[in-house]
Formats: C-alpha cells, structure tokens, sequence
C-alpha cells in the first residue's frame, strides 16, 4: 500500500507552490532575504489551507546548505530529511499529542543544545490549542527570548484558544481560505500531471465542494478518481458527491411558490430515491434561493453567484413574480431547517413537514405597503371624525395615539370630557370602571373595602382586616394607574385597615346588601297590605311562608 | 464477510474494489451514513480483503479467518469506553501504529463510533491521521459526521453510506423472518433502512403493540384529560421501547400528512391501518398535524436530554391532544 493520497503527494514544496497564501509567502521571503527573521511564528487559518506545509518550507528555507535561502533547493541533505519528516534539527511535535507541561520541559532541555548539523534548531509545534495551560506558561520565558539558534512555528485552527501572553511572543500570520479559482488552477495542474481526464465543469464542483480548503478539495478529487479511474464523468462526480441535480431544486422551489404541496411531497419522494442526503438537499435549496434574493437585489450579480448566462436568465424569469419578502423569508426558513437536520432523527419527515408548511404559508407583505395602508386608514378615519381631529393633529405622534387599542376607550374619552364631568365621578363608578377594565381581582376587593376620603388627587380606602392583607404596593399601583384612567387626574391612593368597631361608611357591598333587605322589607309590606292577600289569609286563616316578587319592576 | 454478503451499498463497494484493485487506497477512511446498515461490515470485509494471504478477501486463509474471528493481530479496533473514546486509547492506538505490522503487509484500525472522540482525542489524532506511517490504513465510521471535527474530516477520504432502500429491506425481511408482504413492508418502513433494527426485538412491537398504541392516542381528545395522563403514566414505563413507540406515532401521523395531500398508498408506512388513516386525514388540519408532529420532534429532544420522562410525555400529549 504505498499509494499516497493527493493532498500528500502534492504538498508543496516551494514557497511558490502555496497557493492563495501570497501574502504569507511573500513576508517570509522577504524577511528571509533581508535577515529580518523573528524567532517565534504562529501560522493560523482554516483546515486544508497550507499551515504546515508553510511552516516545513520555511524550516527548510532557514535551514537549507545553500541559505537562509527563499528558495530551498530540495536536493541537499537538509531539505530532503525535512521533506522526509527526519530532520534531525526540525523536530515537528504534535501538539495535540504533547499537551503536558512535562513535554515542553523536555523540549526546553533540548533547545539549550546547539544544532547538530544545520543552521538553526526549529521546533514546529502543530495543533498547538492543545497544549494545557500550564505547558504554554511553561513555554513563555523561553519563547520571548530562545537561543540565537533556535526558531519556533506553531501551527493551528483555532488561535482563539491560545493564551494572549504566547500570542504577544509570536509574529502571527493568517492564512485565508483559498479562493475557487485558485484552487481550481491548481487542480487542473494535478490531474494533468497524474494524467487523469476531467473536465473543467467537474473541477469546479469538486473545488466548491471543498469550500476554501486544498486538502478537502484534494480529498474530494481522490474520491473521485477513486470512483471513475483515469477518465472522470461529469455525471459520476455530481452522484458521489451526493449533489442534487439542479433541475429538481428548480422544481421544487417552483413547487413550494406554487403552493402545490402534493407535487412538493413527490419531490421530496424523488431526492429520496435518488439516495441523496437531506441535509445536502437543504443546502442546496438555500444555495439557490441565495442565488434568487442576489439576483433580485443587485444589478451585476455575475461576481456573486456562480451561474452560467443562460441559467441566471432562467432563474431571473422564474423569481420575477415572487416578492423579496417571500424570498427571504424562504431563505430563513430553509436555513434554519438546514441546522435542525443536523440533528433530526427523521431527516425526510423534517423535510416534508417544512416544505409543507413554506407551500401552505399566506403570502408575505411588505413594512412599507403596510404602512401605507395603515396611513390610508388613519386618513380616512380622519375624514370621518372631524371633532377628533383637532385633537389628534396636536399630538406628537400622530401614527401612535390616532388608532388606539380599542380596549381602552376610556382613555380617549378622557381627553375629549370637559373638566366639569370630573365632578360627575364618584367611588362607585370608579368600582364599576375597575370592573369594566376586566380587573376581577382589583374590582372585588374595592366592593368591599369602603371610601374614606376622594379628595383629589388624595383617594383613602379603607379595608376590612380580613383584606387588607392583599393591599401591597403593587396593588396599590394598579389601583392608582386605573383611578388615574378614571378620573382623569393623577390619583394618589392610601388605604388604611378598618378595625371591627370603626365608625365608617359601608362598603358597595355593604350597601348592595343593606339596599337588597329594605327591598325585601318594602315588599314585604306591600304584600301584606294588599287587600287580595288580606281577604285570602281571612277566608283560609293561614299565614304568609314567603314572598317571591314576581317582576323585577314591580317596587 | 465479504463485499458479496453484505446487501446493499453497490456503490461503496465499486469505489473500494476499485481502490483494491488500482492499488489507489487512501490512508484513512470516513464511512459515514446511518446507524445498523453496514458500515462496519463493510470496513471489515475491506480489511479482510486488504490482509487476506490470496488477496481475494477467500475466506479461507489464516488472514481471513482471523479477521473474522477478531483476533488478527494487525487488526485495531477501538469502540468507546462508556460513552466516549479518550485520549488514552489514542495513544496507546498511536504507539501500536508507530511498529511495523506483525503479520500481513498493512496495519488497520477501525474507529467505530467516530463521533464519541473527546475533542482531546479527536486532536490527537490529528497528526496520525495526516500522515500515518507508510502501510497504515485508519477507517473512521460514524452516524454523526457533523459532530466531528472539521479538519479530521479534511484528512479522510470519505464515503457517504445511504439507508437501505424500503423495497429492498422488505423483501429481505419477507426471506428471513417468513413475514407477509405488508407485515415486512410496515417493518422495513418503521425501521428506517437500518437492517440491524429491522432484525432486532422491535419486531414484536412493531407489528402487534403498535395497532392498541396509534388505537389509544388517536381516541384522545381535549377533553379527555384522565386517559391522557394515564396513557402517558403507561408510555412512561416503556424505558427502552421509547424512541421506537414515538417513531411509531411520528410514521402514522406523517401517514396522516401524505394522504391529506394526495399521496400514492405506496409511500405510506401504514399500510395494514387504513381505514383509520382515512378517518383521521379527513378530521385533522394540516396546521393540527404539523403541532402534533412538532410535539413528538420536540418530545424526543427533551427525553434524549434526560428529562423527567413522564413530565415529558405529558407536554407531549397535551399538546397534541390540544392541536
């Protein structure tokens, strides 16, 4: 088995070979030719970018025969160990392997030593966000000032992790993820040099698919290659990648738009037997439905999405009846189902329920038609109340206080009232108010507390002991701000306990039952003096058990 | 085993003789795809295939048999310890893969259940992965791909396993289990393409509990708020049986959803239930039927996050008895 992948194979040698990383390079190179190098590097970015390869071809440009050179011969001593991983004075530790504050104390035995054979000593510690704490403090004092003859490089995915102290020490540099183009150039220059047949449109998605990543694009291509041989079918690499041929994203996008959910559903059927994987599927719909929003908001959409002329044509006629709105609000949905799939256990059914769903949504409608209406409105609410208006055109935000909620007419009425109604108010109609604003709780307890005081603004309460436990501040607030409503004024309400001799004016509720037993007596009386029920207890000598009015009104 | 005996998976199989074959084998391997249907399987027929004496994968040799009986010493398999695999086990699978194979040409190992790394482990393994020693083959199989690591994917060759096709798992189940056409096709369609789950215990409640199971939650209603508790005080007792009984209910209610909507019989999974799924499709909404779908996602969520299981089932139920 002495097969060794692309990625491998391919790994560049040169400073020119990294591609994408100019700017990396060129700083090397350029502190390399004028004897500028700093002793600490850290070298950070996304997986697959040329982190480690960047560090080797540096160790081996500072640590070349013919050097400090920028550009490392590959032919001496020292550059074929370094290649080979078996330089003796470049030591690559894995620093996810050697995490502990022991492994950096061997390595700061060592450093003291001078190299055996070259020039400097390098120590390339990859996946350094590994190392623990303790073994990066461990490391501080020797990496702000090594040895003349000793260089470090760190290499890692995630520098948030290492601490601010050791980022300080280390001339940092950021890769970027390479651009498509540039990965598709260099792919080309693989298959040609392996002599494998592949087309440019193939190219392109494998190098998509490795999202700015060499190495992933790298590992793709294998796959590829693994699949097909020496000649790649363009077909062959859309189904191993699992991609989703562009027409059934077309139609089902169209389908959703067209609220057609049995088709949507049939679709759905249709990437299954396919064996594609829902979760590409999703991305895919989201891709495009990018690609619709970009071509509906931008003029020269060429350099955004990655369509051929004809194909952007077609998208352009089939998004020309959907608004923005419902674009992006598919776009929205999609892309959080894309994150639920993830995890879903049943990935087809999240699928169908959400594109069931998007299908049956109502059209969407813009802020600003909203709006506008709601101005209509408001005008020809205006037209239609001309007393009103006057009012409301002295208000500061016409748009907020012009169509009140219309559980509160009271407030509006008491804009409109004349001052003199206020004297109208009494502690009854505050009760009945407080009831009609749908506050049982508040109501029933002032029905049977009693009014001791309505001087305005001062409103005292009294509250039988039994209550005035449920008399806290917060009570008393809502009873201010409802009194506030009612009178129109601003209320400052006491409430006092009521002992069980005090002399006080009876409670609503007292009163309602007082009025209800003088009822009872009068009617009592009534009945007694009729002269019918006078002659009937004469004539049958009985006596009178109960009274029952047979009308309301009839008192 | 070989590639012949596995069933399915024509595809992979092709990419991995052909690798054989061309002698294009990538160090290291992601097989990711769905639980029980056959990644392991096929990652051993492929070391065995790779070991074998005769180069055939025969059978026969020394090579194979070992393989086959897990004792091939040039054969690493690590599974996790617990839940997790920990870094130690890394290492001490590192300083096996730094010596020379013992007996064949090449060192495998497979990591089952890839996604159990502990990021400590899974960074450790980094560098081993990058560039292992010549003759080294690592196989990386996982349910879960995106709860790896990002940059050990970009070090892996990767092969994307799909389920078994529905039609495909029934008639299998129809030759082993001597089941009825529609028997074998509610199975194949509950179980999910997983033929390990197919053949497993559930076959039992698959097929007979499941009817009295969608019987007693379809004959619930708002007002019915006893048998609600009790069907959830009886639910709660399942432990293990849970997430298979809520497949049950999420497969019948996306029935439900399929029919309302005019879908052919033939995607449907339950078959033998009909008349109920008739009945139920012309009372529900689509609206009341995405809620109650919606609570039975969310129900699993909660359970599989060790939640007060009764307490769970009861949001579950009321919700979807409200709906």
């Amino acid at each position: 088995m002495s097969y060794l992948v692309l990625a491998r194979k391919w790994r560049p040698q040169l400073f020119d070979d990294l591609v994408g990383q100019e700017h990396v390079s060129q700083t090397l190179k350029n502190a390399i030719s004028a004897d500028r190098v700093h002793h600490a590097f850290l070298f950070t970015g996304a997986r697959g970018v040329g982190k480690t390869s960047a560090a080797r071809i540096f160790a081996k440009a500072l640590n070349c025969l013919n050097g400090p050179t920028t550009e490392p011969c590959g032919v001496c001593p020292s550059c074929v160990e370094i290649t080979a991983s078996q330089g003796i004075d470049v030591f690559e530790i894995d620093g996810a392997s050697n995490t502990g504050v022991d492994d950096i104390r061997e390595l700061r035995e060592n450093i003291r030593y001078l190299p055996s054979s070259s020039r400097y000593k390098i120590f390339i510690i990859d996946e350094v966000h590994m190392l623990s704490i303790n073994a990066f403090n461990a490391l501080l004092k020797t990496l702000e000032e090594p040895p003349a003859h000793a260089k470090f490089i760190f290499a890692t995915t995630e520098p948030h992790k290492i601490p601010i102290t050791i980022l300080s020490r280390c001339q940092r540099f950021d890769f970027k993820k390479i651009g498509q183009v540039a990965v598709q150039e260099r792919l080309r220059f693989i298959v040609d040099q392996e002599g494998i047949e592949i087309s440019n449109a193939s190219l392109t998605t494998i190098a998509r698919n490795g999202g700015g990543s060499m190495r992933d694009a790298l590992s793709t291509l294998d796959q590829v290659i693994a699949f097909c041989g020496e000649k790649v079918d363009d077909d062959d690499v859309q189904t191993l990648l699992g991609l989703v041929s562009r027409r059934l994203l077309v139609d089902t996008l169209e389908a959703v738009l067209e609220r057609d959910t049995r088709q949507v559903l049939a679709l759905v059927q249709k990437v299954d037997n396919h064996g594609h994987s829902f979760r590409q599927f999703c991305q895919q719909l989201v891709e495009l439905t990018r690609a619709l929003v970009i071509l509906k908001v931008v003029d020269q959409p060429e350099d955004l999405v990655d369509y051929g002329q004809s194909e952007m044509q077609e998208l352009r006629q089939f998004s020309a009846p959907v608004t923005l709105e419902d674009l992006q609000r598919l776009l929205e949905i999609l892309i959080r189902t894309e994150a639920d799939l993830a995890t879903s256990h049943f990935p087809r059914l999240t699928m169908e329920m959400v594109l069931v769903r998007l299908s049956s949504l109502p059209a969407g409608v813009d802020v600003a038609t909203l709006i506008e209406r709601l101005e209509t409105l408001e005008r020809r609410l205006a037209a239609g109340l001309p007393p009103e208006v006057r009012v409301v055109e002295r208000q500061p935000h016409p748009v907020l206080t012009d169509v009140p909620p219309p559980q509160e007419p009271v407030e509006k009425k008491s804009e409109a009232l004349p001052v003199e109604e206020k004297a109208d108010k009494n502690w009854a109609g505050l009760v009945e108010f407080v009831s009609s604003r749908r506050r049982p709780r508040i109501s029933a307890l002032l029905e049977q507390s009693s009014l001791l005081l309505l001087e305005l603004p001062r409103l005292c309460i009294g509250m039988p002991g039994k209550y005035f436990s449920l008399a806290d501040s917060e009570m008393r607030q809502s009873i201010q701000d409802l009194a506030a409503d009612y009178f129109a004024a601003r209320v400052k309400v006491e409430f006092e306990k009521l002992g069980n001799g005090d002399k006080i004016p009876p409670s609503l509720h007292e009163e309602r039952a007082q009025q209800e037993s003088d009822r009872q007596k009068k009617l009592r009386e009534n009945a007694t003096d009729h002269p019918l029920v006078k002659s009937a207890l004469d004539i049958f000598g009985g006596t009178i058990e109960t009274i029952k009015p047979i009308d309301k009104g009839f008192v | 085993m070989t590639f012949a005996t596995i069933t399915g998976h024509e595809q992979q199989k092709n990419i991995l003789r052909r690798a054989l074959s061309k002698n294009r084998i990538a160090h290291a391997y992601l097989f990711e795809g769905p639980d029980g249907i056959g990644k392991r399987l096929m990652a051993l027929a492929f070391a065995r295939a790779l070991l074998c004496l005769k180069s055939t994968g025969c059978g026969d040799c020394p090579a194979c048999r070992k393989v086959d009986h897990n004792n091939h010493p040039d054969v690493h398999l690590l599974d996790a310890e617990e839940t997790t695999i920990k870094i130690d086990q890394v290492r001490s699978l590192q300083q096996e893969l730094s010596l020379r194979p013992l007996e064949g040409k090449d060192k495998i190992c497979l990591i089952d259940g890839a996604e159990q790394l502990t990021p400590g482990a899974a960074n450790a393994l980094l560098k081993t992965l990058e560039e292992p020693q010549p003759n080294t083959l690592i196989i990386l199989l996982t349910s879960h791909p995106e709860k790896l690591l990002p940059t050990i994917c970009s070090r892996c060759q990767r092969l994307p396993f799909s389920r078994l096709p529905k039609q495909q798992l029934a008639t299998i189940l129809c030759q082993r289990l001597d089941l009825n056409s529609t028997e074998a096709n509610v199975l194949a369609a509950l179980s999910d393409g997983s033929l390990k789950k197919a053949l497993g215990q559930n076959k039992q409640l698959y097929l007979e509990k499941r009817h009295n199971l969608i019987q007693s939650l379809s004959a619930l209603s708002s007002g019915s708020t006893i048998p609600t508790f009790s069907l959830a005080d009886e639910l709660a007792t399942e432990k293990d049986l849970l997430p298979d009984i809520l497949d049950i209910f999420q497969a019948f209610y996306r029935d439900v959803l399929l029919m309302k909507h005019g879908r052919p019989k033939e995607e449907l999974v339950n078959l033998d239930l009909l008349e109920s799924l008739e009945k139920q499709s012309k009372i529900l909404s689509t609206d009341s039927l995405m809620i109650k779908l919606k609570a039975l996602d969310s129900a699993r969520f909660h359970l599989q996050r060790n939640v007060n299981r009764q307490l769970a089932l009861e949001v579950m139920l009321i919700r979807m008895t409200a709906a």
